[in-house]
């Protein structure tokens, strides 16, 4: 029991570092509105199995123009306990191939919390690069590879301690399945690779004794244009 | 959009989960205590030369009644009662897991000091924990020590003659009793793998400088309190606790110590419940002796 309870804590306590699938892949087209759902998180062992962790997020998101999109997420599960937790981000089009199979999608963005409780209140600049290849001719499936980071804004910690954490990266791989109105996300992450994770109490799916892996499902929906 | 915002206000306003409940890691499941023929899992091993004669083992119980809400918690005092009134006392407050069963083999080692009950030794199931009534929360802690301070003290014991010990989550209520005394100050500090607070154990696993507020509501600061002690301070932690760590936590409270005297024990391979062991039980027990002779 004492290891499930603490499984369960610590489990929580890295959510907010690693709590949504890549949110802009390939900007939308001027105009075009979707929706998402988000559910993953760190990936722990758990009675000898690699799982993610059943963080959910939902997001909208618009094509301001062909080359930007708008993106807004709020975090359900760390609603649930009490932190209100948004992300707003801007996927841009860096660059895409006369072909239009293979671009680079800039995302810059911001994570804003703040707990109903004690009024904490942190923010976190996010900085992300996404390149997309459709591979397939005649379908839309894109599989996709990046480098992010959120940016630790505080230089002390708690008791006065010196935060030498100035970056929070991760390392993303993912594919998206695309439907006319439907498309599936499943993506992997390496969280926080600088940031030494074992030995812990939680059993995380730790490469090195570093980060963790996370894993992120997600469906999004069209609803309008 | 319109009902997306509806949701988002209702889950914002309908928000109560928190992790506090998890935080507490006790056993309820037994019915009675076994002490020495307890057969569950126990966090040392000691040998049968530091066995207390069961004429030396007292259970007891008290009432704590932190506003109002009154629960009988179980405690149980080595050595013989009628010391309580002229000599030291050691009040041991336990870790984070089952009951007072699983630290069993700590208190003895506790009554070892200087010799075979040299020092009376008391330590309590916090209510939550084993036989002890109630559910465990920060506050009901140090009124479920301070019971057992109100306990010593009718029994003749004073300020002076006091030495609270905390190990782990225990040294929340002995930082806070020495910092914040209510029915008795100790006149000594000793922790063992303390933790400084919950924003700690936040930024230990997140890497990030996130509030501990985002996940409970303790309070538990001993990074603070200890601010406040005056009285001397043993530290005494291991170099390879994974978790509670030394660097982060245990250095953090023993550097914001400004008391009249402090010593710290950094124990190279000692985990986080195996200090003692590693340290070697004569060395351990010597250590103690000597800062309760200072």
């Amino acid at each position: 029991m004492a290891t499930i309870r603490s499984f369960i804590l610590y489990s929580l306590i890295l959510f907010f570092a690693s709590c949504n699938a890549t949110r802009v892949i390939k900007p939308l087209e001027k105009g075009e509105k979707q929706l998402s759902a988000g559910l993953g998180g760190p990936g722990i062992i758990y009675a000898g199995a690699p799982i993610p962790m059943p963080l959910t997020s939902v997001n909208y998101a618009q094509g301001v123009d062909s080359n930007v999109t708008l993106s807004v997420g709020m975090h359900t599960t760390s609603l649930a306990f009490g932190v209100l937790q948004s992300d707003v981000s801007l996927g841009i089009r860096a660059y895409q191939s006369k072909s239009e199979r293979f671009g680079l999608t800039a995302t810059p963005g911001i994570h804003v919390l703040y707990d109903l409780y004690e009024n904490n209140f942190r923010t976190y600049p996010q900085l992300e690069a996404t390149t997309w290849w459709q591979y397939s001719e005649s379908k839309q499936h894109l599989l996709y590879g990046g480098l992010g980071t959120w940016i630790e804004l505080f230089k002390q910690k708690a008791h006065g301690q010196v935060q030498t954490n100035e970056l929070m990266p991760w390392i993303t791989v993912g594919h998206q399945f695309n439907l006319e109105r439907w498309s599936y996300l499943t993506e992997f992450k390496y969280l926080g690779f600088q940031h030494k994770t074992a030995p812990s109490v939680v059993d995380f799916v730790s490469p090195g004794g570093n980060g963790t892996i996370g894993f992120y499902f997600g469906v999004s929906r069209t609803i309008g244009k | 959009m319109r009902n997306l915002i509806i949701i988002a206000f209702l889950l914002v306003f309908s928000s109560c989960l928190r992790l506090d409940s998890f935080l507490y890691n006790p056993d309820t499941s037994i019915e009675a205590y076994g002490y020495d023929s307890y057969e569950g899992e126990v966090e040392i091993e000691v040998g049968p030369e530091y066995t207390i004669a069961d004429s030396m083992i007292h259970p007891l119980t008290f009432q704590s009644d932190p506003s109002g809400d009154d629960k009988k918690i179980h405690a149980v005092y080595l050595g013989n009662i009628a010391d309580i009134a002229t000599d030291t006392i050691i009040l041991y407050c336990h870790g984070n897991r089952d009951h007072l069963d699983f630290y069993w083999p700590r208190i003895k080692l506790l009554a070892n000091v200087g010799g075979k009950n040299r020092y009376g030794v008391l330590a309590m199931d916090y209510r939550g924990f084993g036989l002890s009534e109630g559910p465990a929360t920060e506050e009901g802690m140090y009124e479920d020590v301070d019971a057992c301070m109100l306990w010593l003290k009718q029994m003749g014991l004073t300020d002076d003659r006091l030495v609270i010990y905390g190990f782990s989550l225990g040294s929340a209520p002995a930082t806070e009793l020495t910092a914040n005394p209510r029915t008795l100050q100790p006149s000594k500090l000793m922790l063992e793998s303390c933790f400084a607070s919950d924003d700690v154990f936040v930024e230990d696993a997140s890497g990030l400088s996130l509030p501990g507020s985002y996940f409970t509501s303790l309070q538990i600061n001993n990074g603070d309190e200890i601010k406040k002690v005056e009285e001397p301070f043993f530290w005494i932690h291991g170099v390879d606790d994974s978790f509670i760590r030394m660097d982060t936590h245990g250095e953090t409270v023993f550097g914001n110590y400004r008391g009249s005297y402090s010593e710290a024990h950094r124990i190279e391979g000692g985990e986080h419940g195996d200090v003692p062991t590693v340290m070697g039980y004569p060395e351990y027990l010597n250590a103690v002796y000597k800062f309760i002779l200072r």
